[in-house]
């Protein structure tokens, strides 16, 4: 009889227990979930509604915002210049991150290396509105550093930076590429450090191979997990990019660095349109989903096989 | 295995940043659902206590930038001076006037949850709030107080729409005002320019003595100051009546001459101007050119006066002198006006008209102006209030001439919308090297067709 009760007793405590668990896991899930997809539906609401000023109005306009940001010059000058992030902000820090990572490797002193590591991982850990403000600074066409240098050695510069509509994409890319870089060593370098990879660069060396056919031959094959896993997370950032082109040009000149982030900003509260604004969000959104599912798809296969 | 797992792992991090990416695209338009659960408790809050023991006003402003405080806080002063019982709640949203306020704001209102009052300009930006039924119509107050003939014609109809006055103004900001290195001009012997020619002359001459010396520091990094100085291009060629059937819509702007001698004409300024930096200023930077002594003059609203005696230590009428630009053909004043209305739905209506009155007092206003930058709303306020001598004059002169006001690229005639396209426009033109006058004429014609200027100006009327 003692045993029956003993084993009911402990039956309901499991049941509690898992209860419980179901609750802890469940609950914080569902908040995530519903405040995450359901803004992400309220936003979609919003695109296809008809927001123009400050009170809502929620009269169902179809597609129109859509066909409104078409056929706008501005929203294709954005594509044009989030395309550019996309490839510039990507590959330059991967392949750049690959040849520093490397010859961090080959440092002959390893008490150097920890320190050079840890000093060109700070840029990652700084705010893009410092970083921005810090780079208007060097690129001011009179006051800046660079040009002062350059000035200083008796180079009269022909660079005004941020301020040539035709270049100012690429000078913003570039501070991007600068913040990015030693965060995309330190990932490159952690996936050197598997034991079957370090091997086989054991093996090479004893037979001989010189160090660039090692890093081309053996590393560069056997590390495409870690370059994945760096190229996904430069391209999302990448893609989202709005504090340097705020903070530094705000767009200009005219909207030669304008990007999607920066023309929602101002197309739903500055112009008002708040309709075409989420409808802005709706297409990062979009095009985010299609430059990552591809990779998902690969990883996942990968994780079957 | 450890392939393996950083797969899945690349995989979690690669889902956890497209969902961030996601979450800020959809932050703004969704942010106004979130405070709805708000709602309820106010309402019990309200209906609890029937009779609150204590008289509140929430304020919404954005003056939180040095020069600005200070006069909020003199606006503040006269209140508490006027009504020592209320009790103040202060919501600063720092960002001069531009899209932080506004975020805010709109969140607020689509909540349903308003501030009492808040800071708006006159004009279209007056308009928006108007037309999603945001603020009252103060016919009572005006016709109680007797405000509207305290303050020039121009300034009522700025804060009119359809008929009803919705806001009352407790300044006027005025946009086209030429600031000048006083002592360069003396040892020059350069009188300050009153038209286009007497401009392209000086800066011939200040060019000739001063090589390194740029003649027009232009800082067009806020997209609007290099529109500054078009108007006073299309002020003077197309004179006033021109100036506002062309922000109303009513010109053919296609095959419009005036604004495509308009635009020549601002092409032909860019050799006597900071090209290489324009668009990396604002407007305070390009100022600050000045007082650093690069650049002979810029172009800027009165609120420039207190940048440059702040800024560069710099005293009106000794180091910089400033003018209305063009005086030809006519003396106009573009201008804009700082405003308060009452919200619709807000709690505290009966404080909003006492906060009212206050604003359209000399004791808020003269304090509050001398220290922020712009002139009196009133025009019985004595104009040497001002301890310059330049906002001496230009009071002196609205008092004289109220007709002479024109609204700005601020408070403007231009839907908000339009507003936008129009600065970016302008700006992408004064920034190419090669500044295409066709096709932002084409620009200009079809912004005027998107967002339907025609109807959405028609409200403004001028004189």
């Amino acid at each position: 009889v003692i045993g029956i009760k003993a084993l009911r007793r402990q039956k309901t405590k499991r049941l509690r227990d898992s209860v419980l668990e179901f609750l802890v896991f469940t609950l914080p899930l569902v908040v995530f979930l519903v405040i995450l997809y359901g803004t992400l539906a309220w936003n979609f609401y919003v695109s296809t509604a008809n927001w123009v000023s400050t009170a809502p109005d929620y009269t169902f306009t179809g597609l129109k915002w859509y066909q409104y940001l078409f056929h706008q010059n501005r929203f294709w000058v954005d594509v044009q210049n989030n395309l550019k992030w996309l490839i510039l902000g990507v590959l330059p820090t991967v392949v750049a991150a690959i040849f520093l990572a490397y010859l961090l490797e080959l440092a002959p002193f390893p008490g150097i290396e920890s320190y050079v590591r840890t000093l060109i991982l700070y840029p990652v850990a700084m705010s893009f509105v410092v970083t921005g403000t810090i780079w208007s600074w060097l690129y001011q066409p009179e006051k800046g550093v660079f040009n002062t240098i350059l000035a200083s050695l008796g180079v009269q510069s022909p660079f005004t930076y941020t301020n040539d509509p035709a270049t100012a994409t690429y000078w913003l890319v570039l501070i991007f590429v600068w913040q990015y870089l030693g965060f995309a060593v330190i990932i490159i370098q952690s996936s050197f450090r598997t034991a079957e990879l370090q091997e086989m660069v054991e093996a090479a060396n004893v037979e001989g191979a010189s160090k660039p056919r090692i890093l081309f031959s053996v590393i560069i094959p056997n590390i495409r997990s870690g370059i994945l896993v760096l190229v996904s997370l430069l391209l999302i950032n990448s893609l989202k990019v709005f504090d340097i082109v705020w903070i530094v040009t705000r767009g200009g000149p005219g909207i030669a660095t304008d990007v999607l982030a920066t023309n929602m900003i101002v197309t739903a509260y500055d112009q008002r349109l708040a309709s075409a604004g989420a409808a802005i969000g709706v297409i990062i959104f979009l095009i985010a989903f299609i430059l990552v599912i591809p990779y998902t798809i690969y990883a996942l296969r990968r994780w079957f096989d | 295995v450890f392939k393996r797992s950083s797969t899945v792992l690349g995989v979690l991090t690669a889902l956890g940043m497209i969902l961030s990416a996601c979450g800020t695209p959809a932050a703004p338009a969704v942010a106004p659902a979130e405070p709805q659960t708000v709602i309820q408790t106010k309402i019990v809050l309200v209906t609890a206590i029937p009779q609150p023991a204590e008289k509140k006003l929430e304020i919404f402003h954005w003056w939180t930038a040095p020069g600005e405080r200070e006069a909020a806080d003199a606006m503040f002063a006269a209140l508490k001076a006027a009504y020592p019982d209320i009790t103040l709640v202060e919501n600063p949203v720092p960002g001069g006037g531009g899209t932080e306020h506004r975020v805010v704001l709109k969140a607020r209102i689509t909540a349903g949850i308003p501030p009492d009052t808040f800071q708006t300009l006159g004009g279209a930006e007056l308009k928006d709030y108007v037309d999603s039924g945001v603020l009252q119509p103060l016919d009572d107050f005006y016709a109680t107080t007797g405000y509207g003939s305290k303050i020039p014609k121009p300034l009522l109809s700025a804060v009119t729409i359809d008929g009803h006055p919705y806001s009352v103004p407790l300044n006027m900001h005025l946009e086209n005002i030429l600031y000048y290195n006083q002592k360069l001009f003396d040892s020059l012997n350069l009188a300050a320019p009153a038209g286009y020619d007497d401009l392209i002359a000086a800066c011939k001459a200040i060019k000739a003595a001063k090589p390194d010396m740029t003649c027009l520091a232009v800082g067009s990094k806020d997209n609007w100051s290099d529109v500054f100085v078009l108007d006073t291009i299309m002020m003077e060629l197309g004179g006033p009546a021109y100036y506002v059937k062309f922000f109303k819509g009513e010109v053919d702007v296609a095959n419009d001459p005036i604004f495509k001698q308009s635009l020549e004409k601002f092409a032909a300024l860019q050799q006597y101007s900071n090209m290489r930096d324009h668009s990396s200023l604002t407007w305070d930077q390009a100022v600050g050119a000045v007082g650093a002594g690069q650049a002979a003059m810029t172009m800027m609203g009165t609120w420039a006066i207190g940048a440059f005696v702040k800024g560069s230590n710099w005293q009106p009428g000794v180091d910089f002198g400033a003018v209305n630009y063009p005086t030809k053909p006519e003396r106009i004043l573009l201008f804009h006006p700082d405003t308060y209305g009452c919200t619709v739905g807000a709690p505290d209506p009966a404080e909003c008209q006492e906060w009212l009155n206050v604003v359209a007092s000399p004791e808020l206003q003269i304090p509050t102006d001398v220290t922020q930058g712009g002139l009196f709303a009133r025009t019985d306020i004595d104009p040497k209030e001002f301890p310059d001598p330049i906002r001496q004059e230009m009071q002196d002169y609205v008092s004289k001439n109220p007709d002479k006001l024109i609204m700005d690229q601020h408070g403007t005639i231009l839907p908000n919308p339009a507003q936008v396209e129009y600065r970016v426009i302008i700006s992408t033109f004064f920034a190419s090297a090669k500044p295409n006058v066709a096709d932002a004429i084409q620009a200009t014609a079809d912004m005027m067709t998107t967002y339907n200027v025609k109807a959405g100006a028609a409200w403004y009327k001028w004189p």
